[in-house]
């Protein structure tokens, strides 16, 4: 399987933004400072267990859920 | 005027007279101070605090002050912001940031001052300044603690103290704290805005993170490599040759297409120190240095083009205060905001969003 990971990073912009444009942009700033790169993942990426769990963990600092 | 600055460069027992004497018959809903490490800074705030007495009073310790495009040292800076600029303020505390930091206390304060919840707050309305011990160490937890808890924007800087690294200082409504750093929110008539600029371009080579001691800011691999081998590889020089390069190439977080700067402070053995974290795993780009003084021109031209501009805070970093002072170009720098009310300080680290280096992180009022 694949894309979940990207799947489950916009998910988490598109709740904190609410779409609106700057904030879907500061949260993307956001995860890059916590050290996740969403340019990074694509719908081609792996399903790698320990990225599912990192971004899972993000996702809770961050109050939402994924 | 809405916005008043003043300065001083007086002893303490007459310091704050001055500040007073300079403010004038308004009284102020706001005042915001930063203070040379000459004055003591539980005296300083008491003192500020006895002057003004109705305002909500902040500030913070600093290693270079600049008013009304004046660049200086060892002096204190105020500015007096009304309510036709600042409708609603309220300050609060986050202690020990040593230990595990929590920003609920403080953002729960922020919350009953002004009967709202943070989530329901008008991002374009409410904006946050954000003052730091400049010595904590602790920036980046504190700001992504601020981060994760709110979308309302936080912008500020760290403590200074003079180029003495021994002691930097907050303060809020007459007392002065260590190991802590204040919130204030504001509720602004008109708007604001935040300009974050800083003078570097990428040179488009890149560093990969892959082994890191976060804790105390230090890259021990780049690539898999000894840390400044691998930054000495990229930029084509020795080893030897490296440190040297740190201060116009330092590393930059790049997020659609502006870097978040992360200054080198040294090398310790094969590892480079840094003075923000640089998480494992993150991409760096090498970055390369451009004009301070026009760069920083064009920010403010852009963002006074966009909207009429009643003042700014200017949270500047040290590193560009000392450049400018090497290069004798502090007048040309000042001359940026000979036309606004403004003040800011020579900062140990900006906050935006997260905690960046070599950066100037500027709060416009509309």
């Amino acid at each position: 399987m694949a894309g979940h990971i990207k799947q489950m990073i916009d998910s988490i912009i598109e709740q904190r933004s609410k779409g609106n444009a700057t904030l879907a942009l500061t949260t993307k700033t956001k995860l890059v400072l916590k050290g996740l790169n969403p340019d990074r993942f694509n719908a081609g990426s792996p399903d790698d267990p320990a990225g599912i769990a990192k971004v899972q963990a993000i996702a809770a600092e961050l109050g939402v859920r994924v | 005027m809405p916005v008043r600055t003043a300065y001083s460069t007086k002893d303490l027992a007459d310091a704050v007279d001055d500040l007073k004497k300079q403010c004038g018959a308004q009284k102020p809903r706001v005042v915001i101070y930063f203070g040379s490490a000459k004055y003591d800074p539980r005296e300083l705030s008491r003192r500020m605090r006895q002057c003004f007495p109705d305002a909500c009073l902040t500030g913070c310790s600093s290693a270079g002050e600049i008013a009304a495009g004046n660049m200086m040292s060892g002096s204190v800076v105020a500015m007096f912001l009304d309510d036709d600029i600042v409708e609603d303020a309220a300050c609060a505390v986050v202690e020990n940031l040593s230990g595990e930091i929590s920003v609920k206390d403080a953002l729960a304060t922020l919350e009953r001052h002004f009967q709202a919840t943070l989530a329901s707050m008008d991002l374009e309305k409410y904006v946050g300044l954000v003052m730091v011990d400049g010595l904590s160490g602790a920036e980046e937890r504190l700001m992504e603690k601020l981060g994760d808890a709110t979308d309302v924007f936080f912008v500020g800087g760290s403590a200074g103290d003079d180029l003495k690294f021994q002691s930097t200082h907050v303060s809020a409504d007459g007392q002065s704290y260590t190991n802590a750093a204040i919130l204030v929110l504001l509720r602004v008539k008109r708007g604001f805005e935040i300009v974050k600029t800083q003078s570097f371009q990428t040179t488009g080579k890149t560093l990969l993170a892959t082994k890191v001691d976060e804790a105390h800011r230090q890259v021990i691999e780049f690539n898999h490599r000894p840390a400044l081998q691998a930054y000495a590889e990229r930029l084509g020089v020795t080893v030897a040759e490296a440190p040297a390069r740190f201060f116009h190439n330092p590393l930059g977080l790049m997020i659609a297409g502006e870097p978040f700067v992360r200054s080198p402070q040294r090398a310790e053995g094969s590892a480079i120190v840094f003075y923000c974290q640089i998480k494992e795993g993150m991409e760096l780009d090498i970055l390369e240095a451009t004009d301070i003084v026009a760069d920083t021109r064009r920010a403010i031209a852009a963002a006074k083009a966009a909207h009429s501009t009643q003042g700014l805070i200017d949270f500047q970093c040290i590193l560009r205060t000392l450049q400018l002072r090497e290069e004798k170009r502090c007048e040309q720098y000042g001359s940026i905001f000979k036309d606004i009310p403004m003040i800011g300080f020579s900062t140990y680290g900006e906050e935006y969003l997260g905690h960046i280096n070599q950066t100037s992180t500027i709060l416009l009022f509309r």
